[in-house]
């Protein structure tokens, strides 16, 4: 079921070539270019609306750019098959901004649908992965609970949990910490950083919370109004001249 | 055994509990409307905006609706009328069942999916966004300023829309005759203005105005009284509808029993 | 950059971005978008429905079916529209006989094929249709709602990013259980409308129950103009209403957006639905 790499030798694990989409007439991305190395976390910031959400929900392939190209793995998504795209996305985690838990299926269910979709996986062997990450994320024992029962913190943790299970190569999280207090915020990030630290995980990570950012980022990219205005190292952005992301690095408005 | 009982009486008694809060909440809020107009003061604005926006907004699916209302009535008379020969009886059968019964059965539930609907959406959308909090903190009257404009064009409109909607399901009707069963479209005109008298169209409209009245008072008592966000709206709009459904039924019955 | 034609066909904004010279270009135009939008509108959701019911059927015929699903939809769409069908097609039932009744008081003066001329109509037009109003309005409104709120809280994207098509998992069961139950709710409906007739007819007009229980005017073709009705109504509900859930965008607003375009939505359809059913009978029968 799992599609085979066909990434080239020093090529971009995500690759987003000229992406451009419209809504309604009004262009909400323009132009976008992005390079995600493998093994790399890049942390993408913007205002509310600069259209990072879209960006990601395009580079996972729900939605369509108008034009422009996206590659995952070597493989042009918008050329795939059904069937091939359902095959990569198992290779994709994702965390959702609004949790996207079922509300039709308990906690562990929840966290075992990607399993049993992939399949393969022997029914104890399923329960045990729920259980063992229930525990990591520090929430034992909530596996029969239903996600309206939950706090937002800990609905990101479950949703956390669904999206690593698989231990996929890719993750992308969709502002992990919005809404949530600063010591829930700093107990997602632990667990971002435990994913970072496995190794081999390209990530792309789209936060307002910079600081937490710095920690598990190695790149950097900043959108405003559909446009890319910034892409690059950690040492670039500390050195960076424009205002909008100097602000946003430094936390302060000038007025 | 007795723990079923017990949950079986517990359910019936939470239903029948949301039942009266709704039925009870329906009639308060007829209550707040009537004591809101009275002395007549209205938002001549917002009263103009809501007329313009309940009529333009059902106007295309009331014209359609009927169209196909006027059609199918012809085409059910016309199985009749097949059968016995009874040509000239075409435009009474098709009309007759239109303007008294069909044809504001057909348009209330039409427009209580369009307006009912969308106004028990919009004031609940305002519910829980806290946007008739902030009316009130402004000490206006949200049942003044939202409700009022609102009755008034969904009673008026409705009314103007079955008269609208029975002249289109003619037009439906006659066009039906001519291509589908053959009988001239003069014949079938004939036929209606000879024997459908103007009581049978004024009755028509008199239910028109009772579905309307309904229509509005349930889907502002819905709209006002949303909990619990977005799910909430959907949940009222549902209840919304269901009970403007009900409504149009049970008024339906008792005015044609008044009016044989 | 705004010269570049989006994927969207409609879009007025060149229109509107015209110098206002010639006034009897500007109206052309206005009147061009004001009928081409609507058309170019049905014409996508109309695609759209045909794609989803596509898709349904070959989720379907693939054997792609969750029953544990299925049997929860039909208690949902089914059971809990019990009373409320009784309820209203008991009035209706009480509101037709009422009609007929005087009608026939006036012109014939014979009530005796009352019961029987009431019980074909009942089934040839009347139970079906109103039924399937009722259904429109109470489950293709909680199935938008439902499908819905799952877009918005990105519970569907979910679903697509782990290889569980929403059509699958979503609609398959709606359309299942809503076909079924359908057929099962018109035939309580039939039964109880005739019962509350019957009931007006005695007290309204003294007509003995015997002679009002007539089936010697009904056809088989009656009961199969009822039953493809019903079948019809049956399916097209959970489709209409199962793609204005998944066309949802937008927040809470979107939720209440898609829940009222789905009665608009459900109804519309059914009138149509019935208009070429009730044509088509007609052309058979008068072969």
């Amino acid at each position: 079921m799992v599609l085979e790499s066909k990434l080239r030798p020093g090529e971009a694990m995500i690759r987003v070539e000229g992406v451009t989409k419209f809504y309604f007439g009004e262009p909400v991305l323009r132009d976008i270019n992005l390079e995600v190395p493998a093994g790399s976390n890049l942390g993408l910031i913007g205002p509310g609306g600069s259209g990072k959400s879209l960006l990601l929900k395009i580079v996972a392939g729900l939605v369509e750019p108008d034009r422009g190209r996206v590659f995952v793995d070597g493989h042009d998504i918008q050329a795939l098959s059904i069937t091939d795209l359902a095959a990569l996305r198992f290779k994709i985690g994702m965390l959702f901004q609004n949790y996207a838990l079922f509300d039709f299926m308990n906690v562990s269910e929840n966290i075992a649908f990607p399993l049993r979709q992939a399949g393969g996986f022997e029914e104890d062997a399923i329960q045990k992965r729920v259980k063992e990450q229930l525990e990591l994320v520090g929430l034992p024992g909530i596996g029969h609970q239903y996600a309206n029962e939950l706090s937002g913190g800990m609905k990101k943790r479950v949703s956390f949990c669904r999206a690593v299970i698989t231990e996929p190569p890719i993750l992308f999280y969709d502002d992990p910490t919005a809404g949530l207090d600063p010591v829930t915020s700093s107990k997602i990030f632990i667990h971002l950083r435990r994913m970072q630290q496995r190794g081999g995980t390209t990530a792309i990570t789209i936060t307002h919370d910079i600081e937490g950012l710095k920690d598990i980022c190695d790149a950097f990219a900043m959108m405003e109004r559909g446009r890319l205005i910034f892409h690059g190292s950690r040492d670039a952005i500390e050195d960076c001249e424009i205002k909008l992301v100097r602000q946003f690095w430094e936390g302060v408005s000038d007025d | 055994m007795i723990k079923a009982v017990n949950r079986g009486l517990e359910l019936f008694g939470a239903w029948f509990m949301s039942m009266a809060f709704d039925v009870g909440g329906i009639f308060v809020m007829f209550a707040r409307i009537v004591r809101a107009m009275l002395p007549p003061k209205l938002d001549g604005p917002e009263t103009w905006t809501n007329l313009y926006r309940v009529g333009v907004k059902s106007f295309p699916i009331v014209v359609v609706t009927a169209m196909f209302t006027g059609a199918i009535m012809v085409i059910q008379a016309g199985l009749y009328i097949e059968q016995y020969g009874a040509y000239g009886l075409l435009g009474w059968g098709a009309g007759f069942s239109v303007f008294r019964e069909v044809g504001p059965i057909m348009i209330g539930l039409m427009f209580s999916g369009r307006v009912g609907a969308n106004n028990t959406a919009e004031l609940g959308t305002m519910m829980v966004t806290e946007q008739i909090d902030a009316l009130r903190a402004l000490a206006i009257n949200p049942v003044n300023y939202l409700v009022v404009p609102r009755f008034i064009a969904m009673i008026l409109m409705l009314f103007l829309l079955v008269i609208i909607g029975d002249l289109t399901a003619v037009i439906g009707g006659a066009i039906t005759s001519q291509y589908l069963l053959g009988v001239d479209m003069e014949l079938f005109y004939w036929s209606l203005v000879t024997y459908v008298t103007l009581v049978d169209f004024s009755s028509g409209l008199i239910k028109a105005l009772a579905f309307g009245f309904a229509i509005a008072v349930i889907s502002c008592h819905f709209g006002m009284t949303v909990r619990g966000g977005a799910v909430g709206v959907g949940r009222a709009v549902n209840n919304s509808v269901v009970a403007s459904a009900i409504a149009i039924f049970v008024l339906d019955y008792f005015l044609t029993y008044l009016m044989k | 950059m705004s010269a570049v034609a989006s994927s969207e066909p409609t879009t007025p904004t060149d229109a509107d971005e015209e110098p206002s010279t010639g006034g009897a270009r500007a109206l052309v135009e206005g009147l061009l978008f004001g009928v081409g939008d609507p058309i170019v509108y049905i014409g996508q959701t109309l695609r759209g429905f045909a794609d989803v019911f596509r898709r349904t059927l070959i989720f379907i015929l693939q054997g792609k079916i969750r029953w544990g699903e299925v049997v929860q939809q039909c208690h949902e769409i089914g059971n809990r529209s019990v009373i409320f069908i009784m309820f209203t097609l008991g009035f209706l039932g009480m509101i037709l006989v009422f009609q007929a009744g005087f009608q026939a008081q006036r012109i014939t003066g014979d009530l005796r094929p009352l019961g029987g001329l009431f019980l074909q109509v009942l089934l040839r037009e009347f139970a079906p249709t109103i039924t399937a109003l009722m259904i429109a309005t109470r489950v293709g409104t909680g199935i938008a709602a439902e499908i819905g709120s799952m877009v918005v809280t990105e519970q569907v994207d979910a679903m697509r990013m782990n290889a569980a098509p929403p059509v699958q998992y979503l609609i398959v069961p709606r359309f299942i259980a809503g076909t079924a139950m359908m057929i099962a709710l018109v035939a309580i409906a039939i039964v109880v409308c005739f019962i509350a007739g019957m009931f007006t007819a005695l007290y309204g007009f003294n007509v003995n129950p015997r002679t009002f229980v007539n089936f010697s005017f009904v056809t088989y073709a009656d009961l199969m103009i009822c039953m493809s009705k019903a079948l019809a109504y049956g399916m097209a509900i959970p489709i209409v209403a199962g793609h204005t859930g998944l066309a949802t965008h937008g927040g809470s607003a979107g939720v209440g957006w898609a829940t009222t375009q789905s009665v608009v939505n459900c109804s519309l359809t059914v009138v149509v639905l019935d208009f070429l059913l009730s044509g088509l009978s007609y052309v058979f029968l008068s072969m």
